[in-house]
């Protein structure tokens, strides 16, 4: 599609703002399109319906659908793969032969699992995840972006270069972000495509030893992306008082992405791409539930995510009209101690909070959701001296949790070996 | 039209930023598929390159050229972290080749516990760099040379042969052991003689057999 004037606050306005109605009249039309084919083709899909005693007949619109559809979820997919022998477990719609790209996710909840794609003519709908967000911070046709990314969802440049963009090719790792300076003050990118927590304190680190100044680094940015987890306070406080503008983004239950507007209130899903639900657990969280409505290459139908979220359909003050999601936690990483919930969030100021552990690199050791005792595998800098920095450690978990915590010290470095530093599992079996 | 991107090279001394132009990259990709070719990789084939996003100005024209021959691909990072997701694709996968295992790669096999030999055992061309070329031979596999003399890529069609660049895009020479490279034709980045961080043998301009590293 042509890109937008330039004044254009929207990348692709009418879909952007379309109202509600015709928006979930919209959603109906595609999920229609999709269940038979998703049914006839893909045996996950196929088996969990056929087990629930359900058929695509069966929904004629929305509401029955969420009356009726089976869930599935990413166990669901691990079990099909390792009984099967299908190494896409059962996702797969195409015949293999007409695969492009087998990719994968990030396989941080355990072993990765297996994305088929068809590039050129496997659906996807209109250009929608990244080119909307970025169009809507403000990034522009020959404006530079910072691009700080892995390859194994493959060449996220292309979307950026389909904005007219230029990309500015980092690689997800600390010890990169003194080119990432050097490169952000020479070519002055609009946009940053992605950081986390580990990279801002590394840019911090590297301004302090090279004399740059990090306001001055960020200043040509009008959106910086942070995913993968939460920000850390201490990154968070870092960013602001550099001014850079934060935009937060998450994916939806490896059915698309969400990113905030620039009115930062809410991550927009757009629904067009996806139909998302609220599955109520207990008291008032509920799971992220979402469903494919234009990949037909690997549709996943009412998967959940495992991701706690809070989500509204009101209308945003950016005048898109599509959800916002706020996500609150994964269900996999809460922990139980002596009775108190902890989720990784609440022990992540106090970790930080030691000079040792300012990178926020931390496990929560979860053998069982209840436990007895709350152990903690944290990253230090050597050569601080170990037992001083256990102690500090320990107490400044006590003073946020009110719990007395076993804690075990590694190199940084060794946690950061554990997968790609935006999330290293931050809850480990053992 | 604006560039293509903003690439990352190693010169040995450090990493070096360089411009891309849409026509080099499209011109590369043609290289790019005359290499596949070589290696026997067709239609129906897989192919996992592992790389570093900084390194996608050297690798997108061997996507791209996978693509285009009907090869499926796969990419992961050329780190110590991703070796989970490398011995993950090879166990669900049968790739015809991995192109692009670095050091690192095999170290974080090595911290997974897991053998060269059991990992990649039944593909057929391993494309190793420096440093991993010869811990994969040593495992007593058959190893073909991959190297990135800066920004040209240079790949052997056969284990143990010297890999070659596309010679009518890039010109190898030598001073001492330090392979150089030089644009032949016009480029956003101009290369003259610039250093690789190679060290190796140059033959005929457009070949390098790199000297093996102490493992």
């Amino acid at each position: 599609m042509n890109l937008p004037p330039v004044t254009s606050p929207y990348y692709d306005e009418e879909y952007e703002t379309m109202p509600r109605a015709q928006l979930e009249a919209l959603q109906e039309e595609l999920l229609l399109e999709m269940l038979p084919h998703a049914y006839e083709h893909g045996a996950l899909v196929h088996e969990t319906w056929d087990a629930a005693g359900v058929h695509p007949r069966d929904i004629k619109t929305l509401d029955d659908f969420r009356e009726l559809a089976p869930y599935i979820d990413k166990d669901a997919i691990r079990r099909f793969r390792d009984e099967r022998g299908d190494p896409y477990g059962g996702l797969s719609t195409v015949a293999p032969a007409e695969l492009t790209a087998i990719m994968s996710t990030s396989g941080t909840t355990g072993d990765p699992t297996l994305v088929p794609e068809k590039w050129g003519g496997g659906g996807g709908g209109r250009p929608a995840v990244i080119t909307r967000d970025f169009w809507g911070m403000g990034v522009r046709p020959g404006d530079h972006v910072a691009l700080v990314l892995f390859t194994f969802r493959g060449p996220t440049y292309g979307l950026f270069q389909s904005l007219g963009t230029i990309p500015v090719l980092v690689d997800f790792d600390p010890s990169e972000m003194a080119r990432f300076c050097e490169l952000s003050l020479r070519y002055r990118p609009t946009g940053l495509y992605n950081f986390g927590s580990v990279l801002i304190n590394a840019v911090r680190d590297v301004c302090d030893a090279r004399g740059f100044d990090p306001s001055d680094v960020f200043s040509s940015y009008k959106g910086v992306v942070f995913a993968g987890e939460p920000l850390s306070p201490r990154a968070r406080r870092l960013a602001e008082e550099w001014g850079v503008e934060l935009y937060e983004h998450t994916g939806v239950g490896d059915v698309t992405a969400a990113f905030e507007c620039p009115q930062h209130d809410g991550l927009h899903i757009w629904e067009d791409t996806a139909f998302v639900e609220e599955l109520e657990l207990d008291g008032d969280r509920r799971e992220l539930v979402a469903t494919a409505l234009v990949n037909r290459t690997a549709p996943l139908i009412r998967y959940r995510s495992d991701d706690i979220v809070r989500i509204t359909r009101d209308p945003c003050a950016c005048g898109r009209t599509h959800a916002r999601m706020w996500p609150v936690g994964r269900k996999g990483d809460e922990i139980v101690v002596q009775g108190k919930t902890i989720l990784p969030i609440d022990v992540w100021s106090a970790v930080e909070s030691v000079d040792a552990c300012a990178m926020g690199l931390f496990q929560v050791i979860r053998s069982a959701r209840e436990v007895d005792v709350l152990r903690l595998r944290v990253g230090y800098a050597p050569p601080a001296i170990e037992s001083s920095v256990r102690d500090e450690v320990a107490a400044a978990v006590f003073d946020a949790t009110g719990i007395v915590a076993e804690i075990e010290l590694v190199p940084n470095a060794a946690l950061l070996r554990l997968g790609p530093p935006h999330k290293i599992p931050r809850v480990a079996k053992r | 039209m604006t560039a293509w991107g903003v690439g990352c090279y190693d010169d040995g001394a450090a990493r070096v930023p360089w411009e891309i132009s849409h026509e080099e990259i499209q011109r590369d990709m043609g290289t790019a598929a005359k290499t596949l070719a070589g290696l026997g990789i067709g239609a129906g084939d897989r192919v996992l390159f592992t790389s570093m996003l900084s390194e996608a100005g050297q690798f997108w024209p061997l996507i791209v050229g996978a693509m285009l021959s009907g090869a499926q691909l796969s990419c992961a990072d050329a780190n110590e972290g991703d070796a989970v997701r490398v011995a993950m694709f090879t166990r669900l996968i049968g790739y015809r080749a991995v192109l692009g295992i670095t050091p690192q790669i095999l170290d974080g096999l090595d911290d997974l516990g897991r053998g060269y030999a059991d990992v990649f055992a039944g593909v057929p061309v391993l494309g190793a760099r420096p440093g991993a070329y010869e811990r994969l031979r040593d495992a007593g596999l058959s190893p073909h040379w991959f190297v990135l003399c800066g920004p040209a890529v240079a790949v052997a069609t056969a284990p143990g042969e010297a890999a070659r660049v596309g010679g009518d895009e890039w010109e190898l020479a030598s001073d001492g052991d330090r392979v150089l490279v030089t644009n032949r034709r016009d480029r956003a980045t101009t290369f003259d003689r610039a250093p690789t961080g190679v060290r190796g043998q140059v033959s005929d301009g457009t070949a390098v057999l790199p000297f093996e590293r102490e493992q």
